[in-house]
């Protein structure tokens, strides 16, 4: 049982935890600051999850620098590919929570209200 | 067999036959009724008098082309009647143009009489004919289902359509006639001709107290002579249909007479114990007695 | 040839050069943008038409140097290239339709705009797994980005909506393409799918989790509400690239991954397809505003397609025809839709009636409507025969069920929609503009829908067969719409002239005979026509759609060519009948039971076709398997037609409400296609039973019981038309227990009865609707004493009634001497005495028809009325002439047809000497009859005229009534519930049992949709929950025994 509380193990049950948090924040907050919190967070602990999986244990950082010889480099560092999507998966939920942010604001300049459940006029 | 000049003086002796014995039939008819009634009664020969007087009447109207040729449908839907069927059984002379069409065409000729009546009368504008005309059609419909199957019944017993070969299978005695043989269907048709015959309890269509003769009222003179005319060959004709479906054909004039007269007398009794049935119950009744007969009549004719 | 590469190229860079444009004219800034959506659309229609025509292999474009999966890899192959082509044509046009608001809207927007598009390319032509993920997410925002061209409040919360269900499902993706990363090592598509995941452990869940994002990309029921806010509120523009670009993008990805996954993801897509598809349409036939309308259709819609991908093992490799026949009709015609619906601008679809303002815009609804549903010519049509028919081929009865079930349902909303653009009330409502760069892309994408219905016909294996000149014929007459009716009529007339004549020679047998009743008696009513002046626009297109189909029918050789023909037949019928003034209603159950009965055939056809490599019609004649079902399907689905007892409340209403020389077209020739139908269909199939029981029993009883209930019906209906119109379901009804009885004298009976048919309802609904015409009212009782006004028409009725009423001389005789001769013959008594029952309770409504109408008492109001008019009065009395010619010689009738049957029923057939027929009971000589009648008649009347001709003629109320002298018309004329005695015994009969059914019906769908659409209540949170919901319950199903390996 130890022996399975490795760092990749342990980040990927942070990251499925944060994912539920934020899933949580999203699917029973009422205010639109806090649902866009949850999602953030939801995305965060994907990020999570994406980062633990390309985790290989002892091994470094992808990046090739004095620490990291060029030769040897595939095997002394994790896999670089999920750390990349990581980065860009970021950006992109960046972009969305930007996005859902600026709704947000939107939202809140016509009807001066962050709570969720007044804005249910579409409907069936 | 071919139409030829031959058959209209036939056709002429016929009706001429059927006339006077219609005419006299009303009147004795009506004598009768009337001594049931303790009444003195009509002289026998009265309708005689009637046409004669009606014929003779000067003042004429007419509410219109429809309404003129109403009594001319009548009279030729009651002679057609009459002249589609063999009236003699054997006789060439008295089988007049039933080679013309079947026991179907006969069935559905009865309707151009009563259909042409009803347009004319109701050229008139008047209120009462209309009435008339609205409740005769609906006992007519009613009564028309188990006559159809008492029809089909007995089509099915002799396997044709031909009037003169069920007449034929019904010779060699009175236990041949289908009202032995197929008692079911015969009573059907005997109920559904109560009905046809438009005497009490069924006689609401005419309704003579209540809705003055209701189809016939606005017609008179010459237009009502000609209905009268009819009102002797029409029952005639009926009776003889009924006579040669179920009570085996006439092979001379006196059987003819004798029978007939009896099976009319059926529905004189019949009106003379009964009151009158109002449209809604007659056809009620149409549509369950006698039409559970028919059905019985059927199912016994096909197992 | 220039590369994909550039499509991105050229995209990224507008976007980036726009933004120095900041300041300039933004229409020179539209400009721009336009031209590298034109770009695109020409690098993509480019690469389509090398794929077509050049044998160009599918080519592999890697970025950066290296080959994957060290590099992101574009594809493009045949498939990629017409995806593309679709979405870029889509995007040109779109931004053509916004250019007044992205102009408005300034140079971001058009930013947005190109690169949602480049974004949409890139999804289709990517092999890379995640750099897929990216370019979706950036589709994605620039479309939540374009919602805000609408600057509404709904169109801002239901972007944010779409925002967080789009959140979740990209983290669902996200972690779906970590996992198969995980287990794959690749992130090429191709590697990915070399890999065989699926028989990985862990690598179902990997897989799993892509299928289900991407489904859920692809708005299933019921986890879409966000979806259909979006479309219910933001611009309708922005809603066709929704529900077009985005979801045909969406459907390329499925595809793409779809050898991913493991044969049991079929099973699921299909599965949530076909839920899709029938929850969607479902909840939305309570929809009343347009755009959610339309989003509900488009999810129904794309749940198709999805179903169509799904069931790829049922259909093989007719899976991509399908396919795209299904996608390509959505795309165009769903864009047109909501294009239309942005020039219309009314929400509710009550108000759509304002479309009607401009006639050309109504056609192009029309179009778009029909090309949904399936209808021909258009390529749906031809993709749902396919699927249909190979459904029915590897026993996916199911699937195909409901496949129907909610094309059914699909059709209820959007033909109440286009009902109420046809006919609703537009008095009071707003004006809209057309702009010219709204309503070309609408008109090319309409134009489009033909064109690529052609070009299916062309596929569908039994190409050049289909009859393409009276199509034209129809587009013809409605590009001379502008001119006179007179020149119009003629032409019409010239034209179903000059085709029956080119094809009369090829007709045999009962093609012959309906052939004449079709295209002579079209020719006949049209006749009418003359009476009416001015333009009459859109009438004769529509007639002559309806004639087409029917001719079609008769020419048929094919059960697809036959299926084509039915329903554009139904189309232009359902067109005709909606032409009438109060005829929203009926003309929605008339299409409505017809495309059920539609559906009903296609299944049965698609059922007989199994194990047959022909689609001829003689498949029906060695049937395989299901024989009985096949015969049931087929016979119910001609029986909506021919209007028995059970699935006729659509008739009264639809006939009644038509025009007055539409009514005997619908009547007296429509309804005839049904018995047609059935003649065809038992001539092939033969005797049918279920297990002991007879289905020709028991349609002998639908016909027994369909003719007492219609004429029952007849006799108690106070409207003229309306009593016309139940006495032809009355009369259908003897014709469909004729063909009952399988006899030749039984058929006979049907036959000629069909004949006589459309000859006195001809008659009579042309002479009702003259009288109509003049009187301005269709109540009977308000009527009365109109013979001595309209002299001629009172003729006609009369002989009308009296053929109807069957009795002798006329030639309604000979149908009921056959009828009762064959009933002898065959021996099915019961039903047949009330067939015959049914023939005496005619007499009660021709009676009241002719009564209340021609006699009794004059209104004051209708002294002045005139004769009806000349040209109606045309046909009428070469019908009247005919049917003296069949009275007096029934030979020169029914001989023929006797000869007809011959060789199918050789046994009983009638001995003709001279006029004289003879059957095995009886004999019949019409022409004697007719001589001795008239002799008898006439003799009597001269006897008649001779002691009478002095008659004074009288005024109206001159009659004996109580020694009073009655002054008021109204109270004299006994009319109004004529057969009141009747009706109290009998009236119990004709309580609308069947209508109250069907509208229990219809109301139990209305509620069960309305509670279920209640789910969607408004809150982003609930959607969210759904999509979670939906995960975690296919997650179950999957994995509970569905899914893996």
């Amino acid at each position: 049982m130890i022996e399975k509380l490795n760092l990749e193990n342990i980040s990927l049950a942070v990251g499925i935890i944060v994912i539920l948090i934020g899933l949580w924040g999203l699917l029973t907050q009422k205010n639109l600051i806090k649902i866009v919190i949850g999602f953030a967070l939801f995305d965060t602990g994907i990020h999570i999850v994406m980062v633990s999986i390309g985790y290989i244990k002892g091994r470094t950082a992808p990046i090739l620098d004095s620490a990291v010889d060029v030769n040897n480099a595939s095997q002394i560092v994790v896999d670089p590919i999920p750390q990349a999507l990581v980065l860009t998966a970021i950006v992109i939920g960046l972009g969305i929570t930007a996005l859902m942010l600026s709704y947000v604001l939107k939202m809140y300049q016509k009807r001066k209200s962050l709570e969720i459940n007044n804005y249910k006029d579409l409907k069936w | 067999m071919e139409f030829s000049i031959k058959n209209i003086g036939y056709a002429l002796l016929t009706i001429f036959i059927v006339l006077n014995y219609g005419l006299i039939l009303q009147g004795i008819i009506r004598k009768i009724g009337a001594r049931v009634g303790r009444r003195y009664g009509i002289r026998w020969y009265q309708p005689y008098i009637d046409i004669i007087k009606n014929y003779a009447k000067r003042s004429t109207i007419t509410h219109g082309v429809m309404f003129y040729i109403a009594p001319v449908f009548r009279l030729s839907g009651g002679i057609g009647l009459l002249l589609f069927m063999p009236v003699i059984f054997g006789s060439e002379i008295f089988s007049n143009f039933s080679f013309a069409g079947d026991l179907v065409l006969v069935l559905y000729f009865q309707f151009f009489g009563i259909l042409g009546m009803a347009l004319g009368a109701a050229e008139s504008g008047h209120p009462y004919s209309a009435i008339g005309v609205s409740r005769g059609l609906s006992q007519v419909t009613s009564f028309e289902l188990p006559l159809t199957l008492g029809v089909i019944a007995i089509a099915m017993q002799y396997q044709t359509l031909n009037i003169t070969e069920i007449v034929a299978a019904q010779q060699g005695g009175f236990l041949n006639w289908t009202v032995i043989t197929n008692p079911f269907a015969a009573a059907a048709m005997l109920i559904a001709f109560l009905g046809a015959m438009g005497r009490s309890p069924f006689d609401v269509v005419l309704a003579p107290q209540e809705i003055p003769i209701g189809p016939p009222t606005e017609f008179h003179s010459g237009l009502l002579g000609v209905l009268q005319l009819n009102r002797a060959i029409f029952p005639v004709a009926k009776l003889i249909l009924f006579m040669n479906l179920l009570f085996g054909g006439a092979t001379n004039w006196f059987e003819l007479i004798v029978k007939t007269f009896f099976i009319y007398m059926w529905s004189v009794f019949v009106g003379v114990v009964y009151p009158r049935f109002r449209v809604d119950q007659s056809v009620r009744w149409f549509l369950t007695v006698p039409l559970i007969i028919g059905i019985i009549a059927i199912i016994l004719i096909r197992f | 040839m220039v590369g994909p590469i550039y499509i991105i190229a050229i995209a990224l860079g507008t976007a980036f050069f726009l933004g120095f444009f900041k300041k300039a004219n933004r229409t020179f800034s539209f400009g721009l943008m336009l031209l590298a959506m034109a770009f695109m659309t020409f690098i993509s229609a480019q690469w389509l038409y090398a794929f077509l025509t050049q044998n160009q292999e599918t080519v592999q474009i890697f970025t950066a140097g290296f080959k994957p999966p060290f590099s992101i890899s574009l594809q493009m192959g045949f498939h990629e290239s017409i995806f593309l082509t679709i979405i870029n044509v889509l995007g040109l046009f779109s931004a053509i339709y916004l250019f007044g608001h992205l102009r408005d809207k300034g140079v971001n927007m058009m930013m947005v705009f190109v690169v949602l598009f480049m974004g949409l390319n890139v999804v289709v032509m990517t092999r890379d797994l995640f750099n897929l993920f990216v370019f979706l997410e950036i589709s994605t925002i620039a479309i939540i980005g374009l919602i805000l061209l609408e600057k509404k409040e709904d169109a801002i919360s239901s972007g944010f909506k779409y925002l967080i269900a789009s959140g979740i499902i990209s983290g669902l993706l996200l972690i779906g393409i970590i996992a198969v990363y995980y287990y794959s090592e690749s992130l090429f598509i191709n590697d990915i799918i070399a890999s065989k995941l699926m028989y990985v452990k862990g690598g179902t869940i990997a897989t799993f989790l892509i299928l289900i994002a991407l489904v859920l990309e692809l708005k299933p029921f019921p986890a879409n509400g966000w979806a259909l806010d979006v479309y219910e509120s933001a611009h309708p523009g922005v809603g066709a690239i929704v529900s077009s670009a985005s979801a045909t993008a969406g459907i390329f990805i499925l595809f793409k991954l779809l050898p991913a996954f493991s044969d049991s993801a079929y099973y699921i897509i299909a599965v949530i397809g076909t839920l899709t598809f029938v929850g969607s349409n479902l909840l939305g036939i309570k929809q009343n505003k347009a755009t959610r309308l339309l989003g509900y259709s488009s999810i129904g819609q794309i749940g198709l397609v999805m179903a169509v991908i799904g069931l790829t093992p049922y259909l093989g490799d007719k899976t991509m025809f399908i396919a795209f026949g299904l996608l390509l009709t959505h795309i165009l015609a769903k864009a047109g839709l909501f294009w239309l619906a942005g020039i219309v601008k009314s929400k509710n679809i009550r108000d759509w009636a304002v479309i009607r303002r401009n006639p050309h815009l109504l056609v192009l609804m029309g179009t778009f409507v029909f090309a949904l549903i399936g209808f021909p010519p258009f390529p749906s049509f031809f993709a749902k025969w396919e699927l249909i028919m190979q459904l029915a081929n590897s026993s996916g009865m199911v699937w195909l069920a409901f496949i129907l079930l909610g094309s059914f349902i699909e059709g209820i909303y959007m033909f109440r929609w286009f009902g109420y653009a046809v006919k609703g009330e537009n008095k009071d409502l707003p004006e809209f503009k057309i702009h010219w760069n709204k309503i070309l892309p609408a008109i090319l994408f309409a134009i489009g829908l033909y064109a690529f219905g052609y070009y299916s016909s062309t596929l569908t294996g039994i190409a050049g067969k289909f009859n393409y000149l009276p199509l034209l014929f129809i587009v013809f007459l409605y590009a001379i719409d502008f001119l006179p009716v007179y020149i119009k009529n003629t032409i019409s007339i010239a034209g179903v002239g000059y085709y029956l004549y080119t094809i009369y020679p090829g007709l045999e047998e009962y093609r012959l005979v309906f052939g004449l009743i079709f295209l002579a008696g079209g020719m006949l009513t049209l006749l009418a026509g003359y009476a009416y002046k001015g333009k009459r626009q859109g009438f004769y297109p529509l007639t002559i759609m309806m004639f087409a189909g029917l001719l079609g029918l008769i020419e048929a050789k094919t059960t697809l060519e036959f299926f084509f023909a039915w329903e554009l037949m139904t189309a232009g019928s359902y067109f005709l009948i909606i032409r009438g003034k109060k005829s929203m209603p009926h003309a929605l159950s008339y299409i409505l039971f017809s495309v059920g009965g539609a559906y009903l055939i296609l299944a049965g056809f698609a059922l007989a076709h199994i194990d047959q490599n022909t689609f001829s019609l003689d498949i029906l004649s060695n049937v395989q398997y299901y024989a009985p079902v096949i015969f049931t399907l087929l016979a119910v689905g001609f029986m909506t037609k021919t209007a028995s007892i059970g699935l006729h409340i659509w008739l009264p209403g639809a006939h009644a409400e038509a025009e007055s020389d539409v009514s005997p077209m619908v009547s007296a020739i429509l309804l005839k296609a049904g018995v047609f139908g059935l003649i065809i269909l038992m001539l092939h199939m033969g005797f049918q039973s279920f297990g002991n029981v007879d289905i020709y029993y028991i349609l002998a009883w639908i016909g027994a019981i369909t003719a007492v209930m219609g004429n029952m019906m007849a006799a108690f209906q106070e409207d003229a038309k309306r009593l016309l119109a139940y006495s032809s379901i009355g009369f259908l009804g003897y014709t469909v227990f004729g063909l009952a009885l399988m006899s030749h004298l039984g058929w006979l009976a049907a036959i000629s009865l069909s004949v006589i048919h459309f000859m006195f309802k001809t008659l009579l609904f042309l002479a009702i609707g003259g009288v109509v015409w003049r009187v301005k009212t269709k109540e009977m009782y308000k009527m009365g004493g109109l013979i001595k006004k309209m002299p001629f028409t009172f003729i006609s009725v009369l002989m009308g009634i009296i053929v109807i009423s069957g009795v002798p001389p006329l030639t309604g005789f000979g149908g009921k001497w056959i009828l009762y001769n064959a009933v002898l013959d065959k021996g099915w008594f019961f039903p047949a005495a009330a067939v015959f029952f049914a023939g005496i309770i005619a007499f009660l409504y021709c009676f009241r028809l002719i009564h209340t109408i021609f006699l009794g008492q004059l209104k004051d109001e209708h002294r002045e009325v005139k004769e009806a008019p000349f040209w109606m009065l045309v046909p009428q009395y070469i019908i009247l002439g005919v049917i003296m010619l069949f009275s007096a010689l029934p030979n020169s009738l029914l001989k023929p047809i006797g000869e007809i049957l011959l060789p199918y029923f050789p046994d009983g057939a009638l001995e003709w000497q001279g006029q004289l027929a003879i059957s095995a009971f009886g004999y019949w000589n019409g022409k004697l009859i007719m001589f001795i009648v008239v002799g008898i008649f006439v003799t009597v009347f001269a006897w008649l005229w001779y002691m009478n001709r002095n008659a004074q003629k009288v005024k109206q109320f001159n009659i004996g009534y109580s020694a009073e002298r009655p002054s008021l018309p109204e109270t004299t004329h006994f009319a109004y519930n004529f057969f009141a005695p009747y009706k109290k015994v009998l009236g119990f009969l004709v309580t609308p049992v069947i209508s109250n059914f069907w509208d229990d019906v219809s109301e139990g769908i209305h509620a069960v949709a309305d509670k279920i659409r209640r789910i969607y209540d408004g809150n982003a949170q609930n959607y969210a929950l759904h999509i979670i919901m939906f995960v975690v319950v296919f997650y179950l199903i999957a994995f509970g025994g569905f899914y893996g390996i």
